[in-house]
């Protein structure tokens, strides 16, 4: 029985933690380029929740058409706030960098709950469901883990075989050598910030697959905290190693939460999310790069 | 004669010289006096003076570590959190005990002590990491602590600690009333004090300029023969005692309750930082002006437009932080520079 419920859990543990992956992508790759944390990157995730949300009860369309809309928004949202804020912050101290992300995300949860109030929304897209020996899959879910991956893979080459990609992996390895080989810096810490930041509401559509009726203003904290443990998992910097985090954090917090559950008189969802913390502090102790990472 | 005359001059002079160096804290001072003077003597002004002073104390406390070295503890929530648990247990614990006003100080000792073991432990893991890294393991400390104890249903569990009754029940009903609405919010007050001068005191002895040298390249200071981690370490943990102390006054024994989805929250670290950003990191009259203008400002917003505080004070910290981040008092300190105040500020 329980091992029926490990392998059921762990399916979408699986499904949950590729769009993870991509969750985390856009968290690691504005690290890796200008060397911030974004610490507003829960609510970029409400928002692309919000707007598919918008689109699939006020529109009456399908979430499908959520994905475009989202990336299309999240570059808006990541250029105007680059330019007029991070641009600024690079060559300050970090405190500023961290505080003035944490004010971005504040300010988008509070417009967010001027248009739409407080409550929890949430809504249906019944595409049919996949019978697993373990479990049931609902298709929204296994869809969003195909477009996860489609994005993954996307990325891979667009850093792999563009000019744009290369100049962006060069950008990340040594910003002054960069620079002197005729990269326009300023422009792909720009280009960089607005595509993790649209990769980021752009994950918002997949996850709401996920919480059928999980969508609030204020849901974003603890993918905040996760993607901080998932691109770390991945070393911090690198947006391939977060998809693959994303997808071993995934796991683990699902399985991890059939075994807690085993355990008689304690909560094992608080257990779980501790859990993934603890595991965040020893990887630091003991291997800082990532489990993905080099030496 | 004479030459005991001299000798007395002498005498005045250094000592002069050495008063001189705590001058910064008369403005400090000042201010703090005002609040009580105001606070005391203007019915219904005593709970705002006791909100100012909670900033103050909660900036001075935070800029301790984080001024003086430049690491961002993303966490320090994690010791006001643990502060206020220290106060909850030790009233929970021993209210029965007959040891009238003690169990107060049973409880303080309590928060000092969960403070320095979280303290000790940040200290030897995260205080090796820099930059991002510390930051995001400060958050990590706090939010698995936060979740340990709602998972193993330690301490209350997500339900928390309520102990009106248990005080109640130890000092009568008027006594608990007087404690949790007057003699608290002065012991506030008198942390914020004592927080002023442990910031001098470290500001002109050796561990400021050891931190100094941290801030401004910490591999050359290690080059140097500076002990760093010592000096990181006694600076993270008595900022960590001050943030626990006013947990456990001002919300332990104000709010008479303990609830972990309230104490771990993030946003009260980012309130230290915009406190100390808004004065001036690394000064000592910044957190106490920037406490004085947020915690005014945050009364006012709520005042007139409740509910809407946040939507206008992050677009405000946007602005500050690009405009201007040295902080007033480092915009100050620059004007004042080579003008007779300039013993005054810092």
């Amino acid at each position: 029985m329980i091992w029926q419920l490990l392998a059921g859990n762990l399916t979408h543990g699986l499904l949950l933690g590729a769009v993870y992956g991509v969750a985390t992508m856009g968290l690691s790759l504005i690290f890796g380029v200008l060397r911030v944390i974004n610490v507003g990157h829960g609510p970029f995730i409400m928002v692309g929740a919000f707007v598919t949300l918008t689109i699939v009860t006020a529109l009456g369309m399908t979430p499908l058409v959520a994905i475009p809309a989202a990336l299309v928004m999240g570059l808006a949202l990541g250029f105007v706030f680059f330019y007029t804020v991070m641009r600024r912050l690079i060559k300050a101290p970090e405190f500023t960098s961290l505080l003035a992300t944490f004010a971005m995300g504040i300010l988008l949860e509070e417009i967010i709950r001027l248009i739409y109030g407080p409550d929890f929304w949430g809504y249906t897209w019944d595409v049919g469901r996949i019978t697993l020996p373990m479990t049931v899959i609902p298709m929204s879910k296994v869809y969003a883990f195909i477009a996860s991956i489609m994005v993954a893979v996307f990325l891979y080459f667009w850093f792999s075989k563009t000019r744009t990609g290369t100049a962006m992996r060069t950008v990340v390895e040594d910003s002054e050598g960069a620079r002197v080989c005729g990269v326009n810096v300023g422009w792909i810490h720009a280009l960089s910030f607005a595509i993790g930041i649209g990769l980021t509401v752009m994950s918002g559509v997949f996850l709401t697959m996920f919480i059928p009726v999980g969508i609030n203003p204020y849901m974003g904290g603890g993918y905040t905290l996760k993607a901080f443990v998932i691109a770390v998992l991945g070393g911090l910097g690198s947006p391939y190693g977060a998809f693959f985090a994303g997808v071993i954090f995934g796991l683990i917090e699902n399985g991890a939460y059939v075994l807690f559950a085993q355990i008689p008189g304690v909560a094992p969802f608080s257990l779980t999310v501790s859990l993934a913390f603890w595991m965040l502090f020893a990887l630091l102790l003991f291997k800082p790069t990532g489990l993905l990472g080099g030496k | 004669m004479r030459f005991f005359y001299s000798s007395l001059l002498d005498f005045w002079e250094e000592s002069e010289i050495k008063i001189s160096k705590y001058y910064p804290l008369i403005p400090v001072y000042a201010a703090y006096l005002v609040l009580f003077l105001v606070g005391f003597t203007v019915p219904g002004m005593w709970q705002l003076m006791a909100l100012l002073a909670f900033y103050c104390a909660l900036g001075q406390s935070w800029n301790i570590f984080m001024g003086m070295t430049g690491y961002v503890d993303f966490g320090y929530v994690t010791f006001i959190a643990l502060g206020t648990y220290g106060m909850a247990l030790g009233i929970t614990i021993f209210y029965q005990s007959g040891l009238g006003i003690g169990i107060i100080f049973i409880g303080l000792f309590l928060a000092l002590f969960l403070s320095t073991l979280s303290a000790l432990l940040e200290a030897g893991i995260a205080l090796r990491l820099r930059g991002a890294y510390f930051a995001i393991a400060c958050i990590a400390i706090n939010e698995g602590l936060r979740h340990l104890i709602e998972g193993t249903r330690v301490w209350g569990g997500s339900e928390g600690m309520i102990f009106w009754q248990e005080l109640v029940e130890a000092f009568g009903r008027e006594t608990t009333i007087q404690l949790t609405t007057f003699w608290v919010d002065l012991a506030v007050l008198i942390i914020a004090a004592i927080a002023a001068l442990i910031t001098i005191i470290f500001m002109r002895g050796k561990i400021g300029y050891a931190l100094t040298a941290v801030r401004e390249d910490e591999d050359a200071a290690k080059v140097m023969g500076i002990n760093t981690m010592k000096y990181k370490t006694i600076a993270f943990v008595v900022s960590g005692w001050l943030g626990a102390s006013v947990g456990a006054l001002a919300w332990g024994l104000k709010l008479t309750h303990v609830f972990p989805p309230d104490v771990f929250v993030i946003h009260y670290t980012v309130e230290c930082i915009v406190v100390v950003l808004l004065g001036g990191a690394g000064t000592l009259l910044g957190p106490v002006v920037g406490g004085l203008i947020y915690g005014l400002s945050k009364y006012w917003l709520a005042v007139i437009l409740p509910g809407f505080q946040l939507l206008i004070f992050a677009p405000i910290v946007i602005i500050i932080i690009v405009a201007f981040p040295e902080g007033i008092i480092g915009l100050l300190k620059r004007k004042a520079k080579g003008t007779r105040f300039e013993k005054y500020i810092m």
